[in-house]
């Protein structure tokens, strides 16, 4: 359709190699199964949950760090210079950074699994060291910023709250590992990881790119950065509450930090819903049913938080929390993001000498996501099922289901991935 | 639906002019969608944007609009469009 040629080539040069973020994606999609396989491997252990080396603690990691971080970074370095119109000013620190990371959560996660030391010990310092060239890498792009300020206000928040879950990550790992005695109550150092963990560093970065990538998902104008900044406050109120109310013990805090961060969600929820008003498409399609599902499990996790911090008489309910939180929420909603993300770069990416970008439906495999989405639900589903019903075989089919959905979800990943470079290739 | 239409609009003889200089994403993307969507087919649109826009490719190749770069110095980028018939 394109009437120039050999146009694009030029502005592919303007892309980042799409090598980059897309070995984040391939890697998350991989680790996304294996998380589902660890789970399926500590089922018993799953509802009463509380912590120590194990298959479920590996499968959290394997989540985390291997599903959620890695897209994190693979989006972030792709995105955010597009959100604040700079560059980043190298692209071999971004791959660095993979090769980093990569093994280390490998590692990590296998040490986790097996309860062996010295694996996690190795896994930990290729670890931090990929996060921390990421973070200087999104520093040093952030600090450029000449747009968007409300983007790049959340992005410091995220990295900020990425140095303190990675501080604390790595001083609850240090004393698992090696008997290192922290001087402090392990379970509240663990419960402060995972909310700055999720709620914190994801969080932030979901918040501040949803209000760049949701409008240009749906394309809506873009949107007023009053109510941007309103829940990048009440977000950065809320985790210091809460992180403090857990620290010191101060429940009237913690309390006050949930009704912030309900506030910082419902601001959330009400920009999203502007953009969703807005939408000139017509179809959103199924990567907007997982988006919007991520958005109740949001929700839910905080309701599930608020029950849990009232005491309420929910069984197994720490564990049912922090499968919401993450395999709910953030699980959820990356998985949609990236069903749109992916064939959108993909096809600005595979422009051959023609100029002319492939059709978005040429490099999806709809069926593979129509695979995905029922296993993901049902898999989160049953395993809910499982924790509040204390079964231990409603997990392990719950499991099962994860990794048919996850098998999809990367067998359309790697569709995707095969027709770009093999374009790339020809031309 | 989508409200106003960002940008700034003007006729000129060799089409509508759509400048969307200045704007924030996704905007541009959104003004230059709208006026391809919405006006006849025989009415070639020229946008007017600051930077190469990489993320409206696809759009416009989804919606079987013809394109042509004209112009791509840094905060004078135009393309020129011909909406689907």
């Amino acid at each position: 359709m394109s009437m120039s040629t050999g146009f694009l080539s030029g502005a592919r040069d303007r892309l980042l190699p799409a090598s980059i973020p897309f070995r984040f994606f391939l890697s998350a999609a991989l680790f996304q199964i294996l998380a589902w396989v660890a789970l399926l491997a500590g089922a018993e252990e799953v509802p009463g949950f509380s912590g120590g080396a194990g298959p479920v603690l590996a499968a959290i990691h394997l989540i985390t760090l291997g599903v959620l971080a890695m897209t994190a970074m693979g989006a972030s370095y792709q995105l955010l210079p597009v959100a604040t119109r700079r560059p980043l000013a190298r692209t071999w620190p971004a791959a660095l950074s993979f090769w980093l990371y990569l093994p280390g959560v490998i590692l990590l996660s296998w040490g986790m699994a097996s309860s062996d030391p010295r694996a996690m010990l190795a896994g930990l310092g290729p670890v931090l060291a990929g996060l921390a060239l990421f973070a200087l890498l999104m520093a040093d792009n952030l600090r450029r910023a000449g747009s968007v300020a409300v983007v790049a206000g959340h992005g410091w928040g995220a990295l900020a709250m990425l140095v303190a879950a990675a501080t604390l990550g790595g001083t609850l790992l240090l004393s698992l590992a090696s008997g290192y005695d922290a001087g402090a109550d392990q379970g509240a150092l663990a419960a402060l990881h995972m909310v700055v963990a999720a709620y914190g560093f994801m969080g932030l970065l979901v918040l501040g790119l949803s209000l760049i990538l949701v409008p240009m998902f749906v394309l809506s104008r873009s949107l007023p950065p009053g109510p941007g900044w309103a829940q990048l406050g009440l977000a950065l109120a809320a985790l210091a509450a809460l992180a403090a109310g857990f620290w010191a013990d101060l429940p009237l805090l913690s309390w006050g930090g949930l009704v912030l961060a309900a506030a910082a969600a419902g601001t959330h929820l009400w920009l999203m819903q502007r953009a969703l008003s807005m939408s000139m498409r017509r179809r959103l399609g199924l990567p907007f049913v997982q988006i919007r599902a991520g958005w109740a499990l949001l929700v839910l996790s905080l309701a599930l938080g608020a029950l849990l911090m009232a005491g309420a008489p929910v069984p197994n309910l720490p564990a049912l929390f922090g499968f919401t939180l993450v395999a709910g929420w953030l699980l959820t909603f990356l998985g949609g993001v990236l069903q749109r993300i992916m064939p959108f770069l993909a096809s600005m990416h595979a422009a051959g000498k023609s100029g002319l970008p492939p059709l978005l439906s040429e490099l999806t495999a709809e069926w593979a996501l129509k695979l995905y989405m029922p296993g993901h639900f049902a898999a989160l589903a049953l395993t809910a099922a499982g924790i509040l019903l204390d079964s231990p075989g409603l997990i392990r089919l719950g499991a099962v289901a994860g990794m048919i959905g996850a098998t999809a979800f990367a067998v359309f990943a790697g569709r995707i991935a095969w027709h770009l470079f093999s374009r790339i290739g020809r031309s | 639906m989508i409200g106003s239409v960002p940008g700034t609009t003007w006729k000129a003889d060799d089409g509508l002019h759509v400048d969307t200089r200045g704007l924030g994403p996704p905007d541009p993307m959104v003004a230059i969608l709208w006026h391809v969507e919405n006006l006849p087919p025989d009415c070639p649109i020229i946008a007017h944007l600051d930077r190469y826009p990489v993320h409206l490719f696809p759009e416009l190749v989804a919606r079987g609009c013809r394109y042509e770069v004209l112009e791509t110095r840094p905060g004078d980028v135009r393309i020129l469009l011909r909406p689907a018939p």
